[in-house]
């Protein structure tokens, strides 16, 4: 290749992706490096100039305080329960939607509604469905002759009811995921399974499930990072209670910046939760990773 | 990962860069203005003064000055404050919550409006406010209204248990009578509440814990004439009074003693709900309600359909009510000081403050604006103006009332929903303590 080519090309590389990595730099990559440096300093949002260097400081006072770490296990805690109540439900309506079964265009639909929506109109929904007064789910459970139960304002149902919205609202994108790698299975390796003699469970068990394992590490991954991410239902449906047991860690990070003055020690949350969930990404695209191609 | 993990950095970019406030600049000259028409930048809360009428007005005896306005929703000003504060580039003047005078003085986020205040008019400034909106000797913002809190009742559901609630400050109900009176008038218990005897906070986002009214619980324990090292002068108090210790103040033991109280109603005598249930007193689903003078505009405009009335709010050891509004105060950076504090004073206090007293029903700052409006000297009115006369008091003062407020909010919130007072009223002391020595 000619030299003019070759600029030639690099200026088309340029143009194409230059933008986007301006973008990636402003976006991400700066604020990320600001980040790692405000982690060291000890400073308030209402005055930045005022800055100390704390070293690792803010580190060690994360690690010592108590709201923080159960900060962290409540955000892990309710990753866990979404990724173990999506997968299998998804799985198993993606599985009926592959199928030659009634009714599937309507139940497609209705599925996939809740990830359409935003996250902010859902958490304020399900405030209302959940409320102890007037919310349509206790005064069924009354109907019905059950007690009710106090939901959002109870330190033991608080954290389940939230995976249960969370499980309404992100299993449709989990039954897309599923459906299109149940698609992506050859009809031929099924078809083998079936004349030798395998029952349509023992198909599901021994064929599906291993081909599926790709997508369902990425879908694991994917409900993973959401849940991470939470940061709608502590901000409007719980402000973090009660006694904490809502107080996911973007919520977290946003009310010491913010509310408690204290972006330094943010920025520490911000980047030791960054590495854990780096690992923990890693580590299940390890444990996951498939054992087999087609 | 990354995107996850950058969170905070980029809400703050984009905070500030999407931010529309900037500071004021002068125009071109004219023949009316030959110096040219200065625009300054006013940010505040949404619903909230100066209105365009308060601003037109103004405007009209100041025909070079124009004042162009920015507003958020009240529950984001703090936050929008914070990142201008980091942006450099605050605009002129900002109205902001009065109890967070101190953390944006000691800030350098206002300006002392000392040598801008006419002779006399600290004095007329109500005491409370004036402590309120004061940091180290110095005034930052005169104050444009004030707001207590008394108990509204429904006349109608009290009448025939015989319930007649005092309606002067020398009669006032404790905390024990009303009670009394709140359990007989609701109607069922457990899941079957078809009335509470009292409704939910409104205020905040509209669950209990919210410090204006709920800390009050615990500070009506105390007592301001005993002795300053004795802990019913900390309950008073609840913060030192250099606003740097928490510890012994916020969770002495008559506060825990008041925390106990306020968990009682929710949890024990179940005489209010911990959810929040929006117009529970107009639509007949609570007997009282605590609420400020605002709301007999909100009864008057709509009418709900029944007698009602106001008595003060009751208390245990020493009545008390929280001052508290938002206010206007000069940025620091203002390149304009002294049309900004023009403004500010102005608005604050001659007849467009005393107009917007009037109509909106709001208390005046000004103890001469509160001589000229009659309506505060006639029932109920007259219960919050002499609430905030007598029995008034900031929130602590500090200058970390805004960390204070979310510690302390939090620990209410959580103890109505079930916690052990003590072991949360401590664990609020113990956060809050480094934050305060800082």
């Amino acid at each position: 290749m000619t030299l003019r080519r070759r600029l030639a090309a690099w200026g088309a590389v340029l143009v194409f992706v230059g933008p986007f990595l301006a973008f990636l730099a402003t976006f991400q990559y700066v604020p990320l490096f600001r980040m790692i440096r405000d982690s060291l300093f000890d400073f308030e949002l209402l005055n930045p100039d005022q800055r100390s260097f704390v070293g690792f400081g803010n580190y060690l006072a994360l690690l010592s305080d108590p709201d923080r770490r159960q900060s962290f296990l409540v955000t892990f805690g309710f990753a866990a329960g979404v990724v173990c109540t999506v997968i299998p439900v998804a799985f198993l309506i993606a599985v009926y939607l592959n199928g030659r079964l009634p009714a599937r265009a309507i139940v497609r639909t209705v599925v996939f509604l809740p990830v359409v929506t935003s996250a902010v109109v859902i958490a304020t929904m399900w405030t209302f469905l959940l409320d102890p007064s007037n919310g349509l789910i206790d005064n069924a459970l009354a109907m019905i002759g059950l007690p009710k139960l106090a939901f959002l304002t109870s330190q033991s149902q608080a954290l389940p009811s939230i995976v249960g919205m969370m499980l309404w609202q992100q299993t449709g994108f989990a039954t897309v995921l599923f459906l299109a790698g149940l698609q992506g299975i050859p009809h031929d390796v099924e078809d083998a399974a079936r004349i030798d003699g395998c029952s349509a469970v023992q198909r599901l068990w021994h064929v599906v499930i291993p081909l599926l394992s790709r997508t369902t590490v990425f879908v694991v991954v994917i409900m993973t990072v959401f849940s991470l991410q939470a940061f709608a239902p502590a901000y409007i449906m719980t402000s973090g209670g009660p006694n904490g047991t809502t107080n996911f860690i973007a919520y977290d990070i946003y009310q010491l910046a913010f509310s408690l003055q204290e972006p330094g020690l943010a920025s520490a949350v911000s980047t030791v939760f960054m590495l854990i969930v780096l690992g923990i990404s890693l580590l299940q695209m390890r444990l996951l990773r498939t054992r087999w191609s087609y | 990962m990354i995107r996850l993990s950058g969170f905070l950095a980029a809400l703050l970019s984009v905070l500030a860069l999407c931010a529309p406030a900037h500071a004021g600049e002068r125009g071109p000259a004219t023949a009316d203005c030959p110096q040219g028409v200065l625009t300054l930048t006013l940010l505040k809360p949404q619903a909230n003064p100066p209105t365009p009428a308060m601003i037109s007005a103004w405007e009209a005896s100041n025909k070079c000055t124009k004042i162009e306005l920015n507003e958020v929703p009240f529950g984001q000003l703090a936050d929008k404050i914070s990142v201008l504060a980091a942006s450099g580039n605050p605009p002129d003047i900002l109205m902001f919550d009065g109890p967070n005078t101190q953390s944006y003085a000691a800030s350098g986020i206002l300006l002392p409006l000392d040598k801008y205040l006419p002779a006399g008019l600290k004095d007329d400034i109500d005491p409370a406010t004036l402590a309120e909106h004061s940091y180290e000797g110095h005034v930052y913002s005169p104050g444009t209204q004030q707001t207590a809190l008394a108990l509204f009742y429904n006349a109608d559901m009290l009448a025939p248990l015989g319930i007649t609630p005092p309606r002067d400050l020398d009669h006032a109900w404790t905390w024990d009578q009303a009670m009394d009176a709140i359990k007989k008038c609701q109607k069922g218990e457990g899941d079957n509440v078809t009335v509470w005897g009292l409704a939910p906070s409104r205020f905040g986002s509209g669950n209990p814990g919210f410090v204006y009214r709920d800390l009050l619980f615990l500070r009506t324990y105390g007592d301001p004439k005993a002795p300053e090292d004795g802990s019913l002068y900390k309950t008073y108090w609840s913060l030192s009074r250099d606003g740097k210790t928490a510890q012994g103040w916020v969770n002495s033991p008559e506060a825990i003693e008041g925390a106990k109280f306020f968990s009682a109603m929710f949890n024990v005598e179940k005489i209010t709900p911990k959810a929040g249930i929006p117009n529970a007193f107009q639509d007949r689903k609570a007997c009282f309600t605590i609420d400020t003078s605002y709301f007999i505009g909100a009864l008057v405009a709509n009418d709900p359909g029944f007698k009602w009335g106001v008595t003060p709010l009751p208390y245990k050891r020493t009545p008390i009510v929280h001052t508290g509004s938002i206010t206007l105060g000069v940025t620091a950076k203002s390149k304009f000081p002294d049309e900004a504090a023009k403004f500010v004073i102005e608005v604050s206090t001659g007849t467009i403050a005393a107009d917007w007293n009037r109509t909106s029903r709001s208390l005046p700052v000004m103890k001469s604006i509160a001589a000229d409006i009659p309506e505060l000297k006639v029932y109920p009115l007259s219960i919050f103006e002499e609430e905030l006369v007598r029995w008034g008091e900031p929130r602590p003062p500090s200058p970390h009332f805004a960390q204070y407020d979310k510690i302390a909010s939090d620990a209410l919130r959580d103890i109505a929903y079930g916690a052990d007072p003590k072991t949360r009223i401590d664990a609020a002391a113990r956060a809050l303590q480094p934050i305060l020595s800082r």
